[in-house]
């Protein structure tokens, strides 16, 4: 039992991780948050699972690669549309309440294309594993495999390539780079859609656990900001020590309290994690 | 307030407020009174109930956010607190109303001083983040502690006001009594804003460093403007909760919270009359693009995007600019030279 419930917070650790890496990219680039993420997820899982794998019947593999790239581009698109007039407004009010604009546009648009009736996958990742005595669902392993991957492409990207280094330099300072002959309007719209196709690999993780609906996105974006506060606000590993925290504890709180509080875990964690280490767990003190 | 200078500003200031805009406050004021006697149709004095009170939240919501700078999202959560309130205490244990709305402030006050405390002493996201945090976490425990709260089924049959014997329940008559309280809290809020308190805040939201310079304790400034914000919303939430009779949970979301960040960027952010404005037209504007059925709020939310990306500064600063262009010219007429500057009025 405790085993079980381990390795699902395990999942659950890395889609947060997932959740908070991808905000903190263009928390990073842009100095703005993010408040449509949750609604980037749900429309990716809507392109992803309505149009392609149960509207036209395409092969879920080829689906990825089209959602992936089409989610891409409209990160673009959004970067260039509405982040970067917002980025340079005298106040952070603008850009929060553009985000959270399109947020509701893109909600609105979601109902009206593909209906209100929540719907889901049949037969994608479903069924268990059986491992020693323990019993664990397929999608928490697909979940912890892909994220894996994921993150480690993520990091050779930043770590190897001129684009991943130009865009870390971008998010460090943007005078020095520009100086340096990097354009950063350009790398902060590569960041965005970076940052959008993460969300695309979120939101067709979620398809299993949480069936595609209009809110789907909505409780994992939150606790997203919760794990990046735990872990330690703009700091890219910190994302995934905080998203392992809240997780694995929100996970094991099943054990101890009514399963009804396990939402509310991951904000007091936040709350808490303010008011005794406001920079997080791999924070350094600033003052 | 022992500061020569201070108190110079503070009448300078306060003299051009009392010139014009206490003019068109008072004609807007009989203006709304009158309101009622051209509408007999119960669904539009409702939506005027509903306009005065989401006035109140957002001219609450303007001190931490318009004038301060601080994202807050956490006014459905606030609202929330103070509705509940209104509705357990009246539905269940038989207390009186207007009791029940003093107690608002209390509770307002404590939340301010909760959430602020953790979130407001750091720079940054963070309010937004505690107050997101706040608002998902009121809404799932008043759901799941169904004994208390009656789950999703809510809270019915809250009880209306009753003043001396004399029922204000029907929707005319709490109209006027709503309207009470929104001259009261404006002339509240345009206490403080002119007080030392909301120069504070607006120096706050326009150089941090100066105020700290200035010796001037940041953080307790900004818990002040958010308690103010959190006595604001618990207010209009009681009232809320009298003013439909039937609470439940679904009502409080995220969203209510979006709903009235969008009505202070719309009107105009720091500014009262931006407030108000705000509050009616984003209350006002999707019931009549109601024609467009089921595209009406996909069209609202675009309406307000561009809005938000072309007009930043919102209505009020249209209107200035309208009032401005009219006094130039009229003086011009006259021969007189520059005008006032109007951009310190907010």
């Amino acid at each position: 039992m405790l085993l079980q419930v381990l390795v699902s917070g395990i999942a659950m650790g890395f889609i947060y991780s997932l959740v908070g890496y991808e905000f903190t990219l263009i928390w990073n680039a842009a100095s703005l948050i993010n408040f449509a993420h949750d609604k980037f997820i749900m429309i990716s899982a809507y392109i992803f699972a309505g149009t392609f794998v149960i509207g036209l019947g395409t092969n879920p593999i080829v689906a990825v690669i089209i959602t992936l790239i089409i989610m891409g581009v409209f990160g673009a698109l959004v970067a260039v549309g509405i982040f970067n007039p917002l980025r340079n407004m005298p106040s952070d009010l603008y850009a929060v309440t553009g985000t959270l604009l399109l947020a509701r546009i893109l909600a609105e648009l979601t109902r009206l294309i593909w209906g209100p009736v929540p719907f889901t996958i049949q037969n994608f990742i479903t069924g268990v594993v059986h491992i020693g005595g323990i019993v664990i669902p397929q999608i928490n392993i697909a979940i912890i495999v892909v994220s894996v991957v994921f993150l480690i492409f993520l990091q050779l990207l930043f770590k190897k390539t001129k684009i991943g280094k130009a865009m870390r330099c971008v998010s460090q300072d943007k005078t020095a780079s520009s100086l340096m002959g990097i354009n950063v309007q350009r790398y902060i719209i590569f960041t965005i859609a970076l940052s959008t196709m993460i969300c695309t690999v979120i939101g067709i993780l979620i398809i299993p656990t949480f069936m595609v609906t209009t809110d789907m996105g909505s409780m994992i974006g939150l606790k997203g900001f919760a794990a990046s506060v735990v872990g330690g606000f703009g700091i890219l590993p910190g994302n995934i020590v905080g998203g392992m925290t809240v997780g694995i504890l929100e996970n094991l709180s099943i054990l101890v309290l009514p399963a009804i509080y396990k939402d509310v875990v991951a904000f007091v964690l936040l709350i808490l994690f303010l008011l005794i280490r406001p920079n997080g767990i791999l924070g350094k003190r600033k003052d | 307030m022992s500061n020569v200078h201070d108190n110079v500003e503070n009448s300078l200031v306060k003299n051009e407020y009392t010139k014009s805009k206490y003019i068109v406050f008072l004609v807007l004021v009989i203006l709304a009174s009158v309101l009622p006697f051209f509408t007999t149709n119960t669904y539009y004095i409702m939506l005027f109930d509903q306009i005065l009170v989401n006035i109140i939240v957002v001219l609450g919501f303007n001190f931490i956010t318009g004038l301060t700078g601080q994202m807050n999202l956490g006014t459905a959560g606030t609202v929330a607190i103070g509705a509940y309130i209104t509705g357990l205490l009246t539905v269940r244990c038989n207390i009186s109303p207007w009791i029940a709305l003093l107690l608002a402030i209390p509770a307002g006050y404590l939340i301010g001083k909760g959430l602020g405390y953790p979130s407001l002493r750091l720079k940054g996201f963070y309010l937004a983040l505690t107050t997101i945090g706040f608002t998902v976490i009121v809404q799932l425990m008043v759901t799941n502690l169904s004994d208390l709260t009656g789950g999703t089924q809510g809270v019915q049959r809250i009880p209306g006001f009753n003043l001396f014997g004399i029922s204000i329940s029907t929707n005319e008559s709490f109209y006027y009594f709503l309207l009470v309280c929104v001259i009261i809290a404006v002339l509240i809020s345009i206490k403080i804003i002119y007080s030392k308190w909301g120069r504070a805040f607006k120096a706050i939201r326009d150089n941090i460093d100066a105020v700290e310079a200035c010796g001037i304790d940041v953080a307790d400034i900004k818990i002040k403007a958010f308690t103010l914000a959190s006595i604001y919303g618990c207010i209009g939430g009681a009232l809320f909760a009298n003013l439909s009779g039937y609470i439940n949970p679904g009502t409080f979301g995220i969203d209510m919270s979006f709903n009235f960040l969008i009505m202070l960027m719309v009107g105009g952010i720091g500014s009262i009359g931006g407030s108000i404005l705000g509050a009616i037209i984003v209350t006002m504007l999707p019931e009549s693009l109601r024609f467009l059925q089921d595209y009406y709020w996909l069209i609202f939310s675009i309406i307000v995007l561009i809005f938000v990306i072309f007009q930043p500064n919102g209505l009020v600063e249209l209107f200035n600019k309208i009032y401005k262009a009219v006094k130039s010219k009229l003086l011009k007429k006259k021969g007189g030279d520059d005008i006032v500057d109007h951009s310190k009025v907010k």
